[in-house]
């Protein structure tokens, strides 16, 4: 069985045009889903076992199942904000072969029922967006949108709307609020999306990979879909692998794949044979595992037993030689920078974590200061309103937990240093040695 | 819309089953229902649907893994919750930790302190130790927000409910967040103050010292002040207030919190003109005029010499009674005008009288809606007023319905209304002919045409249409807040058959929900009326054994000679009055003009030969009725300044010098013989209306409101609204800060209008006229000068002028069509 | 002002001593009558505000608009789109300053965004920042900043220019990169992600 389909033909000159996609068998699967009925449509999703993309895991099938019937206006609302650090899948997708989002999007929409639709991608993807426009505007030229498409009495429109550098943006609600015209803070669930979303319609939130998958479902049919990856992680999956390793990229592979043939085998593991000092899973927000962990299969439930989450799909590799002060030091800066601020835990946790790292750096801090760090991530962890904290904390937390002796070696060089710089300086004013 | 039914459900918090209402906020229910508090920050059900961003009020709710925000979450039938697990006192320390890491800790120098919520939570819930030895976050500080709000940034806990109260509330959207994450802040745009009519609730709204009053600031603490519970008489929304009072002074004003009243909120000259109350320009000993120069004199002498030239004048004296008149002052002045001097020329509406019949029909109680009926009707036909401007605090209650019940709100009006963004329709007619409008609408709902009678108002036909569509397919509840300035004016009777065959056609008499709501010129204009204060009705809105004169015949009759005394009760007829050329000319023929006044405002300093110091709102006792019938106290919170005295004391001593007297010796003795007498009052006592007051249309007494002739009314044709021909209609429109208190409230003298000259672009360009310019609007030789205001949304052919400032006032002009140039 | 001694590390935040001038008017929402606005602005927001079912959800747009006309969201150019949309400015404040991609002080037009998130900084973005830094100084007209994750980590280390990403950059690179940026020309075509092919054997194999 094969596990490419996100990435046939990717390279493809012009793949990013209709023509192309089209002559490579692209929209052949939206006609065949517009045919099929609602229930039976979302119970061939359901059925395929796809799980979200972006970062969450939920099936994608259940999801679109919660959004209630009615004449209310309903929304798919595709999340390309790709914003989580070491994530980079959804932007080649979306540059190289829009459409295929684009026909998987309008299943989607035709699924529950949504006849506007929009694409949130993030503002840092200019030209990306520029792509996707203009295969909107093409899919739009060609009938795929529009009134009554493909004689299915069904009326779809989509838009690209772009963000404006908002890492919180990726979360869904967060995502909704800015796509209303709003500052970017997440919002209380429940309600849920699915019950009161974009313009407090009913929404369908889907990863640009998630949709993007959607075609190769209704082409290989549920079972055909499933019977890719492992039990409970169906399908292929987009690793998007960097850090220290010598092949960067984004690697199509099935689910339960080992991560050693990841990180070894496709990205051919950290150059000049340095060791893996550890590696995030799926994306800066997740558990750091060790070199301890490199058989663990790249499956959604082999990844949640070792201790961590599959999250978007990125490895990050990190070599013996990096430090883990340094690690820890750019995961606070980024975190309490991105901190949208509404929620007190969040906001003053991670800017409290980072200033605390910063001291470690400085040279002013004690191994108690590790201690209250760890208390810290422990006092995030399941207060906060969304989970921007925890996404902090959880490998803020695993770092300290796993690697506290190089912690407390390097507070102790750092120090050490710094009295020494201290000292230097005393003598060189007051003109003694001590 | 109909109200939500309280349906009970069962819960179990910490061990005790408690019952509360079904999709009540867990803090919410728990405190009530419970008597378990828990803390909260950025929670207040007033702002708004709840935001769970503080975290303060994490609680464990069984068979829910992750922790739940209390204020969010409403109860179920069968939930069970932990509020006192080590899970939940663990998260309160952390989130205190947190909130208290950045936060000065300088509550020695707080104004907050002693009544700081921040303080509360952090002794009943905090950890009591903080591990930060970071750099806090650093403002300056403190800094002004606004000439009346002083914001310290440094002790600002971002819990938004100031932000969300500008954007949710008072819809001004004018404080907002910048930056995001730790960076946040509250602020204006590119430092523009905060001014807006509501912007001093969010004083009370933060839970920490960031917010405060620039005029109270370091003016007490909180264990240096009583609270004294009353009503602010500065308009006729009344809202219940509680002074903070030290050393007999009004130091603050607060809320007090009425659903039914003021749903919590005060408007700024509400919460700031208090000041007005120590200044030194206030009238605080009588004064009488002599050779020219008013001068203070005894109150000896002022009492027996205003005694001496009454007795004199007799029954050729005239009084306007002005709306902080209250009932048991009206009442008095009633005795001393009807039964002492013979005269029934008195009059508490500056419109002219309106038929008794009308009045009784308009105020019948079957047909009065509620102030919180605005918020949960149907629709809301908000129909020749401006709420913000005549009774601010309905304007928030509108908004609230919009936002929250989906009201639908229609507005028609002649000036462009600032509820018209929130409007489901809005339609302009020409200024004075609400008349043509009501009659245009209530015609067109009856299916006969209307289209003559929309020209006539000078309203597009298809504006009636519309309206007429929406009040037809809104549902049974349907409220018309309507403005006294309707039925004022020489078709002033025609104009309430027309509102009376309006509300006919909507069947809203009898209607749970639905009503008229007026909202009169002054702010206890229902009472004086109720208590006879009119120059065609007895106590009771009883048939009056003779007919007076009205406003505007007294008037004529003091220019004429018939009449040559007046008493202004708390009026100035030329802020008041329609006219101002007329009042001058009968206040420079009247040989006695009597004033009871708390400001020299310029008829009672120009004409005044004596004047008796008023009692501010905080000093005086007594009751007054809520438009929407609520009899309401007035309490005394402070000593009465200077040398004021009581003014019921004063009118009953007038008349008893003039040799009738009321042997009234208390004022309540004075309020029990109004209960005894107004027969739709009966049974009251002041302990029934107690604090919350009462409506007098929801008791049982209400059946013996005199009976009234009912709609429909054939109506003869409204007069065509005048043609502009190349001047333009003049409209006039009395400001929120157009009162004398504020001009005299050192805090809010800013705000006090002046005159601004308000036009369309199409006429201005047509005018050559340029926005901010002087100009001068003339009419019969009178002339009026101000800034030109251009106005996108100001209808051509219209010029917009203000009333009842000093000066330049519109009422100095004769419409309806006046001339426009730069000046 | 702004040089208080007494805090002299950098805990003062953006704002840090924003006060109300009283001497200005309240920033209500301006009067469409008196604003006076551009009309390829105009154009720009009423064309934004087409997009979607709700006028106001077009903020992110009608911001980017703004800052496309002044090269930055200068508070002229937020009174004028806030006339346009019937709101006040500091609705739109809001939301420009929540934003990393909203610059409210005047800044190069020309952007260069140096990611100097984890991925990247493991392959030396800290170095590329400081030497393109040092390329560009003072420059009024180029804007420099080390910036969150961009999604290029494949290309690490890197930077967007223009909104071009290009990648990675070694250091001997820079001033041959900035020579380009400071004369308008395509930045290093050769590296630019856009003509990249994918790293996956299997796709190339095909
Ligand atoms: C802080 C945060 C950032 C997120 N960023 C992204 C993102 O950039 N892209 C994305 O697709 N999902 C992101 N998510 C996950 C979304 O909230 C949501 O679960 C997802 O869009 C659902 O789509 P899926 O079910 O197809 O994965 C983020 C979540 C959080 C909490
Ligand atoms: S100023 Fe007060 S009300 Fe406003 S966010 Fe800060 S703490 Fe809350
Ligand atoms: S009070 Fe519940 S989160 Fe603030």
């Amino acid at each position: 069985m094969t596990d490419t389909l996100l990435f046939e033909h990717i390279d493809e000159p012009g793949l990013n045009t209709i023509d192309v996609y089209m002559a490579r068998g692209g929209y052949t699967q939206l006609p065949i889903a517009l045919k099929m009925k609602r229930e039976d449509l979302i119970t061939e999703l359901t059925g395929s076992g796809l799980r979200g993309r972006g970062g969450a895991g939920f099936p994608m099938g259940r999801k679109a199942s919660f959004i209630p019937k009615g004449d209310m206006q309903k929304y798919v609302v595709c999340n390309a904000d790709e914003s989580e650090p070491g994530t980079f899948k959804d932007r080649e997708l979306i540059q190289k072969n829009p459409h295929q989002l684009i026909e998987g999007l309008i299943i989607a929409a035709f699924a529950i029922d949504a006849t506007i639709n929009y694409i949130y991608i993030r503002g840092e993807y200019d030209q990306q967006a520029d792509i996707l426009d203009a295969a909107i505007a093409e899919a739009r030229e060609r009938g795929m949108l529009g009134e009554n498409i493909f004689g299915s009495g069904f009326d779809v429109q989509l838009e690209l709307a772009r963000g404006a550098g908002a890492y919180i943006c990726g979360e869904e609600t967060g995502l909704l609020d800015s796509l209303e015209g709003k500052r970017g803070n997440p919002r209380l669930k429940p309600p849920f999306p699915a019950n009161e979303g974009l313009f407090n319609g009913p929404t369908l939130i889907n990863n640009v990979e998630t949709l993007s998958a959607i075609p190769s479902i209704i082409k290989l049919g549920a079972e055909g879909y499933a019977a890719i990856g492992v039990k409970d992680s169906a399908g292929t999956k987009l690793v998007s692998i960097s850090g220290n390793v010598q092949r960067p990229g984004n690697y199509e592979v099935a689910l339960g794949t080992s991560s050693r043939e990841l990180i070894y085998g496709l990205a051919g593991g950290p150059p000049d044979g340095r060791k893996v000092k550890c590696w995030f899973p799926g994306g800066s927000s997740t558990v750091v595992l060790t070199a301890d962990d490199l058989d663990v299969g790249y499956d959604y439930d082999s990844l949640e037993a070792a201790g961590s989450a599959l999250g978007s799909g990125a490895i990050i590799v990190v070599d013996e030689t990096q430090s883990v002060v340094e690690l820890a030091y750019k995961l606070a800066k980024f975190y309490s920078h991105e901190s949208c601020g509404k929620c007190t835990p969040c906001r003053e946790g991670t800017r409290w974590t980072f200033h605390m790292v910063e001291r470690i750096k400085e040279g002013t801090a004690t191994p108690m200061d590790l201690d209250i760090m760890a208390a810290v991530q422990d006092q995030i962890i399941g207060h906060c309103l969304c989970v921007l904290g925890d996404a902090m904390a959880m490998p803020i937390g695993s770092l300290i937990a796993k690697f506290r002796d190089e912690f407390e070696a390097e507070i102790e060089t750092n120090r050490n240093a710094r009295e020494a710089q201290l000292a230097a300086q005393f003598s060189a004013a007051e003109g003694i040695t001590v | 819309m109909p109200r939500p039914v309280e349906k009970l459900v069962s819960l179990t918090i910490n061990g005790n089953e408690v019952q509360a209402p079904e999709g009540m906020m867990l803090a919410d229910a728990a405190l009530k229902y419970g008597d378990v508090e828990i803390p909260v920050f950025c929670y207040d059900a007033k702002i708004g649907p709840p935001v769970g961003a503080c975290r303060m009020c994490l609680v464990e709710v069984e068979g829910i893994p992750k922790m739940q925000a209390g204020c969010s979450v409403a109860v179920t039938d069968g939930m069970v919750v932990h509020t006192d697990t080590p899970t939940v006192k663990a998260a309160q320390e952390a989130v205190l930790e947190f909130i208290l890491i950045n936060h000065p800790l300088d509550c020695p120098v707080c104004d907050k302190g002693g009544e700081c919520p921040l303080q509360d939570n952090a002794f009943g819930w905090g950890g009591g130790l903080s591990r930060f030895i970071e750099p806090k976050r650093h403002f300056e500080k403190p800094l002004a927000l606004s000439p009346l709000i002083a914001i310290d940034r440094e002790r600002c806990i971002l819990c938004y409910r100031c932000v969300r109260y500008s954007q949710e509330v008072a819809e001004d959207d004018q404080l907002v967040l910048e930056e995001r994450g730790a960076d946040t802040f509250v602020t204006t745009f590119d430092g523009h103050p905060y001014v807006a009519p509501f912007s001093g609730n969010i004083v009370e709204l933060c839970p920490v010292g960031a917010l405060t009053s620039r005029p109270y600031r370091f003016r007490a603490r909180p264990w240096d002040i009583e609270q004294a519970g009353s009503i602010c008489t500065l308009c006729p929304a009344q809202c219940n207030v509680s002074f903070s009072v030290r050393d007999e002074r009004v130091l603050r004003v607060m809320a007090r919190d009425h659903e039914g009243v003021d749903d919590g909120w005060l408007c700024d000259k509400g919460r700031f003109a208090y000041q007005a109350i120590h200044v030194d320009e206030r009238v605080t000993e009588p004064m009488m005029r002599d050779g020219g120069e008013l001068r203070p004199v005894s109150w000896e002498v002022a009492i027996e010499t205003a005694a001496k030239l009454l007795k004199h004048a007799g029954a050729n004296t005239g009084a306007l009674v002005g709306g902080e008149t209250t009932n048991e002052e009206g009442f008095l002045l009633t005795h001393l005008m009807r039964e002492t001097l013979g005269s029934n020329d008195l009059d508490s509406r500056p419109g002219g009288a309106l038929d008794l019949d009308l009045l009784r029909a308009l105020n019948a109680p079957t047909l009065q809606a509620s102030v919180p009926d605005l918020q949960y009707a149907h629709a809301v036909l908000v129909l020749d007023c401006e709420p913000v401007d005549d009774a601010p605090i309905l304007d928030l209650r509108l908004r609230k319905g919009v936002r929250h019940h989906n009201v639908k709100l229609l507005i028609a009006s002649s000036r462009a209304s600032s509820l018209d963004e929130r409007a489901a329709h809005s339609a302009r007619f020409a200024p004075g002919c609400g008349e043509a409008f009501t009659a245009a609408l209530a015609a067109e709902l009856a299916g006969q045409p209307s289209a003559s009678l929309a020209a006539a108002a000078g309203a597009d036909a298809d504006d009636v249409v519309a309206l007429a569509a929406q009040l037809r397919d809104a549902g049974e509840e349907v409220v018309i807040l309507w403005g006294e300035r309707l039925t004022s004016g020489e078709r002033r009777n025609e104009a309430a058959r027309a509102l009376l065959n309006l509300a006919g056609q909507l069947s809203i008499t009898d209607q749970e929900g639905a009503g008229l709501l007026e909202i009169p010129a002054g702010t206890n204009s229902r009472g004086l009326r109720e208590v006879g204060v009119l120059p065609n009705a007895s106590i009771g809105l009883g048939d009056a054994a003779q007919q007076g004169r009205d406003a505007e015949q007294i008037a004529e009759a003091l220019a004429a000679g018939e009449l040559n005394a007046v008493i202004l009760l708390h009026s100035d007829p030329l802020l008041d009055q329609p006219s101002s050329a007329l009042w001058k000319s009968a206040l420079g023929k009247a040989s006695t003009v009597i004033a009871h006044a708390a400001f020299l405002t310029p008829a009672v300093r120009e004409y005044a030969n004596i004047i008796f110091p008023a009692e501010s709102y905080a000093e005086k006792e007594g009751t007054i009725v809520h438009p929407d019938s609520r009899i309401q106290r007035l309490r005394r919170s402070i000593a009465r300044q200077g040398e004021t005295r009581a003014e019921w004391a004063l009118l009953a001593e007038l008349a008893a010098l003039i040799g009738n007297d009321p042997k009234a010796l208390t004022c309540s003795m004075v309020s029990a013989r109004i209960f005894d007498q107004v027969p739709f009052y009966a049974g009251l006592s002041l302990d029934l209306i107690g604090g919350a007051g009462i409506r007098w249309s929801e008791r049982d007494a209400a059946a013996s409101f005199p009976s009234a002739p009912a709609a429909p009314f054939q109506l003869d044709a409204p007069p065509a609204a005048a043609s502009p021909n190349g001047l333009l209609r003049l409209g006039s429109f009395r400001s929120i800060w157009a009162s004398p208190e504020v001009e005299a409230s050192p805090a809010l003298a800013f705000l006090h209008p002046r005159q601004r000259v308000e036009i369309s672009p199409a006429d201005a360009e047509r005018l050559g006229i340029k926005h901010g310019e002087n100009v001068t609007v003339a009419s019969n030789g009178d002339s009026v000068e101000g800034l030109a205001q251009i106005r996108a949304n100001a209808s051509d052919g219209t010029v917009f002028l203000q009333t009842s400032i000093p000066g330049d006032s519109a009422a100095l002009l004769d419409g309806p069509l006046v001339e426009v140039k730069r000046s | 002002m702004a040089d208080v001694k007494r805090f002299t590390h950098d805990s003062r935040i953006p704002g840090w001593d924003r006060a109300a001038d009283l001497d200005k008017e309240p920033a209500v929402v301006p009067d469409a009558a008196t604003t006076e606005v551009p009309a390829e602005l105009r154009a720009a927001i009423e064309d934004a505000v087409r997009r979607f079912p709700v006028g106001d959800s077009a903020f992110i747009p009608v911001l980017y608009a703004v800052q496309e006309q002044y090269g930055w969201c200068s508070p002229e150019g937020i009174i004028q789109a806030a006339a346009v949309l019937g709101r006040t400015p500091a609705a739109l404040t809001a939301v420009a300053t929540f934003y990393d991609m909203f610059e409210m002080e005047p800044l190069g037009r020309k952007t260069v965004y140096v990611c100097t998130n984890i991925s990247c900084s493991l392959c030396g973005a800290d170095e590329l920042l400081e030497a393109l830094e040092g390329e560009f100084g003072e420059d009024p007209d180029v804007n420099v900043r080390g910036f969150e994750c961009l999604g290029a980590c494949d290309i690490a280390p890197m930077a967007s220019v223009n909104g071009a990403y290009v990648g990675p950059i070694a250091l001997n690179e820079v001033p041959e990169l900035a020579r380009q940026i400071r004369e308008g020309e395509d930045p290093l075509p050769a590296k630019q992600m856009i003509r990249r092919p994918c790293a996956d054997p299997k796709v190339a194999e095909k």
